[in-house]
């Protein structure tokens, strides 16, 4: 089968890669670039625990052909934290519990950061809107609200919300 | 899940992607969002051997209004359909129905408005995977000829579950698909085949380019849809209508149209329920309940068990989303009286 030739950014790393048409993104920074965080759970668009983002927007890799992501960005759960300081946004997932049997979690993070990065300081309905594509089977959700909810805005009567300014916040 | 081979093509232009299409006919695929027809690859219900991305014809995304009709580009990122002030504005049935389509991070940026339109009809016994349905004979749109979804049924009684189609049925869109024999521009209403395997009528060559609606002063529109979940997931039972006042008592109803989507081979254009409406007033709710009940029994028959809800509690709902989308279009009527 015939490979082609594709440039894509993942993480911020320039990547020259030649891929097979039916290679979806998912298999490519997953195989390819062994960046194993991104999971597949049902790999037809409806658990969301593929999420990355695309040019900053998320989108299901599971049904992104790699070819149609060459020449764009890519960011993965393995680009959010500098180093081994994790953002703000993983910091709090921890914090909350939001974390239980973690397939889901890196769906939820990717989901979680677009919408960051779009309102900054979104209320709880906004946050449950934007994660409406994000399936988990453990939590119950309330806990990873809270936790997107809180990254942005600590709550003061939140047990969960740490006191102090965690650092690594380069969100 | 592996997706099928297939050669892939990405053209720079227009005439790149019909003469690609004009080459390969029926064995050829359309990519634009991919959330439709990827998922199908992946479940071996299409296996198409050339796929012709629409990656790079930026120029088939678009929103304009120019002299009455409002004109959106087939590859325009359903996003920017919600956001657009200007649909919001001339067709707010479209801007909620395309609220509704998928989970966010599908519909927002790779889904498209012409893949929403043109998403295959579905069954729940039939886009199931390729081991789920090794297990039992294969039904008429899988080559077989049987019908789970009615019993003894001699033809495919798969339903259209677009939301958008159901909106811009009832707002009397049009499309304009192209090829290399040229263009063409079909009624909606006139666009289905009735037949569950081939629900479109449209030539293998041809390539939906951009919808056209009308921008009629003063109509107001809504959608009302049901779904078994509210994230991720098909409408079970759905409903656009869209009301024109009448010229002389802005106050009645000119013209209705109430399209019920959801339960049929196409969204159904329920032409006598519609024009019972004519010359009722914007605030008679009674006018309205009733159209719900006769559009519930105008609608019901062509409704098969396969969309993964009771079929008498679909049927039943058809009543209440044609008589909620009434009421929310005719409130904005009043709406804008206040104002």
């Amino acid at each position: 089968m015939q490979t082609i030739d594709m440039t894509v950014t993942v993480n911020g790393q320039k990547q020259t890669l030649a891929v097979k048409p039916n290679d979806t993104l998912l298999e490519v920074v997953r195989d390819y670039l062994d960046l194993t965080g991104s999971k597949e759970g049902c790999g037809e668009g409806v658990c969301g625990s593929c999420t990355v983002l695309l040019d900053g927007h998320p989108v299901r890799a599971c049904l992104t052909l790699a070819l149609e992501a060459d020449g764009s960005a890519v960011t993965t759960v393995e680009g959010l934290a500098d180093g081994d300081t994790l953002s703000r946004l993983q910091q709090s997932f921890i914090d909350h519990g939001a974390v239980q049997c973690g397939f889901c979690t890196p769906g939820m993070l990717m989901s979680a950061r677009a919408l960051l990065d779009d309102k900054p300081s979104p209320d709880r309905e906004t946050v449950r809107r934007a994660l409406s594509g994000n399936i988990c089977r453990c939590t119950g959700y309330a806990k990873i609200v809270d936790a997107v909810e809180h990254a942005a805005r600590p709550e003061a009567g939140c047990p969960d919300c740490r006191s102090k300014d965690t650092g690594g916040d380069h969100d | 899940m592996r997706l099928p081979q297939f050669d892939y093509h990405s053209p720079d232009t227009l005439e790149g992607v019909l003469a690609l299409l004009d080459e390969h006919r029926d064995n050829a695929g359309v990519l634009a969002g991919g959330t439709d027809l990827l998922v199908r690859m992946k479940h071996r219900l299409a296996a198409p051997k050339v796929l012709v991305s629409l990656k790079h014809l930026d120029s088939l995304s678009y929103i304009k209004e120019t002299s009455g009709m409002l004109y959106i580009g087939a590859k325009t990122p359903i996003i920017d359909v919600i956001r657009s002030d200007r649909v919001q504005q001339q067709a707010p049935a479209l801007v909620q129905a395309c609220e509704r389509i998928g989970a966010v991070s599908i519909q927002h940026y790779r889904g498209t408005i012409g893949g929403n339109i043109l998403q295959d009809n579905r069954c729940i016994h039939y886009n199931q995977s390729q081991f789920h349905r090794s297990g039992r004979q294969p039904c008429h749109k899988d080559g077989g000829k049987i019908c789970y979804a009615r019993d003894e049924a001699d033809r495919c009684n798969s339903t259209c579950q677009s939301d958008g189609v159901t909106a811009l049925m009832a707002l009397d869109g049009h499309l304009i698909l192209n090829s290399t024999r040229g263009e063409r521009r079909v009624a909606l209403d006139a666009f289905y085949t009735t037949d569950g395997i081939h629900p479109f009528d449209m030539q293998p060559d041809e390539l939906l380019i951009k919808i056209d609606i009308p921008v009629v002063p003063g109509a107001v529109s809504a959608y009302q849809r049901l779904s078994y979940r509210s994230a991720i997931d098909y409408p079970i039972v759905c409903a656009g209508v869209r009301l024109v006042p009448d010229p002389d008592d802005a106050g009645c109803i000119g013209s209705a149209r109430i399209v019920v989507g959801a339960m049929g081979r196409s969204p159904l254009f329920l032409a006598k329920v519609s024009q019972s409406l004519a010359g009722m007033r914007f605030d008679d709710n009674t006018a309205f309940e009733q159209a719900g009940k006769d559009a519930m029994n105008a609608a019901a028959t062509f409704a098969a068990h396969n969309a993964g809800a009771d079929l008498a509690y679909r049927q039943a709902m058809v009543e209440k989303m044609v008589g909620r989308a009434l009421a929310h279009a005719a409130g904005q009527v009043s709406t804008r009286k206040v104002r």
